[in-house]
């Protein structure tokens, strides 16, 4: 629900597989009719009737506007035509870059990762970028071991120095709480915890010293009507198990 | 009439050792896992293979000791997670990698379609995709623009020693056509130095021309054709037939473990002798129950419950 409130009516918006593809239906069906829904795969404005299980799934050419390819659709990223884009990974950092490539050395690696995807494009390209994350120490690090997609690099102005046009992370959302990044600094700061969360367990929780900008506001549980739309779009509890 | 059909063992036998490859596919859908089980048949060692998102072609490749290094973008399969024999191939140092992003490496093979021996792009800046290099000696340059000074990243042109695609029909002609999402098969197929196609019929010319608008590979630049019906088998084809989700459970279980794997390979690449036998296999009513919907080019799920009758263990 988070998610979905990232999601300006109009927006283009750069979908996954999974929670984003959740996030980017129930917009569209709560407050953005006509946000647009591309994938990575080159099919835009999908209406699928079936839960897709991938951005390439058969279930996604159902009902959609256009069946572009692989290159126009990340394209349409590097010219600037993409306003909001959502990443996950094995790792974030506090500057919000990501690890969806190697734990451990990059060459002999602990934990060899699926890789970048379409991440890095997105995290270099995207108007605006939000993160999507598990709230585990192991996750949220002090420093990735390899930075596949860029937050803001090393804080401050490191991001516009190396050159990146897209305007990088501005939310990243876990399983416990909200945040966003100091105009300043580009550090990840506490905006928000969900309902009967605190800030010891979010601190607790997290590999890295969690700021806070001010009192934490409280996320708003969703409604039941909210509640109803998630599970119309995945009735099997597949993405969302059995707690939106 | 010039006619380029041969049988997957000679089409296989095209590939030699040491040969960069890429495959066609993204996801579980379009990946010529009849091919890349015969490449394993026939014993292929030191591949280099250059990969956007097949998952499946590199994690079969990688896990039957084929592959000396990839080229890769994102390899994962989806619903299931990170490829085993890839990651423990990786993680044990007997296949080498150099990363990029999807578009980074579709850039670099667009370049190899295009003729040029680079092209710019403005992803991949301050991340560690540019740090860290294996295998290119010169994994990328960058410039600030000459005409506007914008920093770019150029990346080099990739040109495969063979591309191997999966499509939905040909004619003996080697024109290939595909429906459905076509990945980067066009910069692939364009790249490659030899394009090798398997698809799921081989039609008459007069059909093909009669849809020339589905047409993605020339004939001109096909060196060769196989009839393979259920090429992409457990992957799926759009409005042939669907991914068979019990099969990709099957496999990505025994690909946690060496040894289990070594069984599901010889149970379903070294013990049969050709894809027929792997069709047998699977199994007639398994592979008719996995037909597309003729409206849906997928299962419907509606139509499956109801028709399926229980179905025993594979």
């Amino acid at each position: 629900m988070v998610a979905s409130r990232e999601i300006r009516d109009g927006d283009r918006v750069f979908v996954g597989t999974g929670l984003p593809l959740i996030a980017g239906y129930v917009a569209q069906r709560r407050h953005a009719p006509h946000a647009v829904l591309i994938f990575e795969s080159g099919i835009i404005g999908a209406s699928p009737r079936h839960l897709a299980s991938g951005v390439g799934d058969f279930r996604l050419m159902t009902g959609s506007v256009m069946m572009s390819g692989l290159y126009y659709a990340l394209s349409l990223l590097q010219r600037g035509r993409i306003d909001v884009g959502f990443l996950g990974g094995a790792q974030v950092d506090r500057y919000g870059n990501l690890n969806s490539t190697a734990i451990g050395d990059y060459r002999t690696p602990r934990v060899r990762l699926p890789g970048s995807g379409g991440a890095n494009d997105i995290a270099s390209l995207a108007e605006r970028v939000v993160i999507l994350m598990p709230h585990e120490p192991r996750r949220l690090v002090e420093r990735v071991d390899y930075v596949t997609s860029p937050g803001f690099l090393r804080g401050g102005t490191a991001r516009e120095e190396a050159g990146l046009v897209g305007g990088g992370p501005v939310r990243v959302i876990t399983d416990l709480a909200v945040f966003s990044f100091d105009p300043l600094t580009r550090a990840l700061r506490l905006d928000a915890l969900y309902p009967g969360v605190s800030l010891r367990e979010v601190r607790e929780r997290a590999g890295f010293a969690v700021d806070v900008a001010g009192p934490a506001a409280e996320v708003p549980p969703p409604s039941e009507e909210d509640v109803a739309l998630l599970r119309d779009l995945d009735p099997d509890g597949i993405y969302l198990g059995r707690d939106p | 009439m010039v006619d380029k059909r041969c049988t997957l063992a000679e089409a296989v036998s095209l590939v030699h050792d040491g040969a960069s490859v890429t495959f066609s596919g993204f996801g579980h859908s379009l990946q010529p896992l009849a091919f890349c089980r015969e490449l394993v048949r026939q014993g292929r060692r030191r591949l280099h293979l250059l990969t956007m998102g097949e998952c499946w072609a590199a994690d079969l490749l990688c896990g039957a000791g084929c592959v000396a290094t990839v080229h890769l973008s994102c390899l994962l399969f989806e619903g299931y997670g990170r490829c085993q024999n890839f990651s423990r191939a990786v993680e044990e140092g007997t296949v080498a990698v150099e990363d990029y992003s999807h578009f980074a490496i579709t850039s670099r093979f667009l370049a190899g379609a295009l003729g040029v021996p680079f092209l710019p792009i403005r992803s991949l800046l301050g991340s560690d995709i540019l740090t860290h290099w294996t295998l290119e000696p010169r994994k990328h340059v960058l410039m600030d623009s000459p005409f506007s000074g914008e920093r770019v990243v150029l990346v080099p042109a990739l040109q495969p020693d063979v591309a191997v695609i999966h499509a939905s029909r040909a004619d003996a002609e080697g024109n290939v056509q595909l429906v459905g999402p076509r990945s980067i098969i066009d910069e692939q197929a364009r790249a490659a130095r030899t394009v090798i196609a398997t698809v799921e019929e081989v039609v008459d010319p007069a059909e093909i021309r009669r849809h020339p608008e589905l047409t993605v590979v020339p004939g001109f630049l096909v060196e060769a054709v196989v009839e393979v019906p259920f090429g992409a088998h457990p992957t799926g084809m759009y409005r042939y037939y669907d991914y068979d989700e019990a099969h990709i459970a099957e496999y990505y279980a025994a690909s946690r473990d060496p040894a289990r794997f070594r069984a599901y390979l010889e149970r379903y690449v070294y013990d049969l002798p050709d894809h027929w036998a792997y069709l047998d296999a699977i199994g007639l009513a398994r592979l008719l129950a996995l037909r597309a919907d003729p409206h849906w080019g997928y299962v419907d799920p509606e139509l499956r419950r109801a028709k399926e009758p229980e179905q025993g263990g594979s």
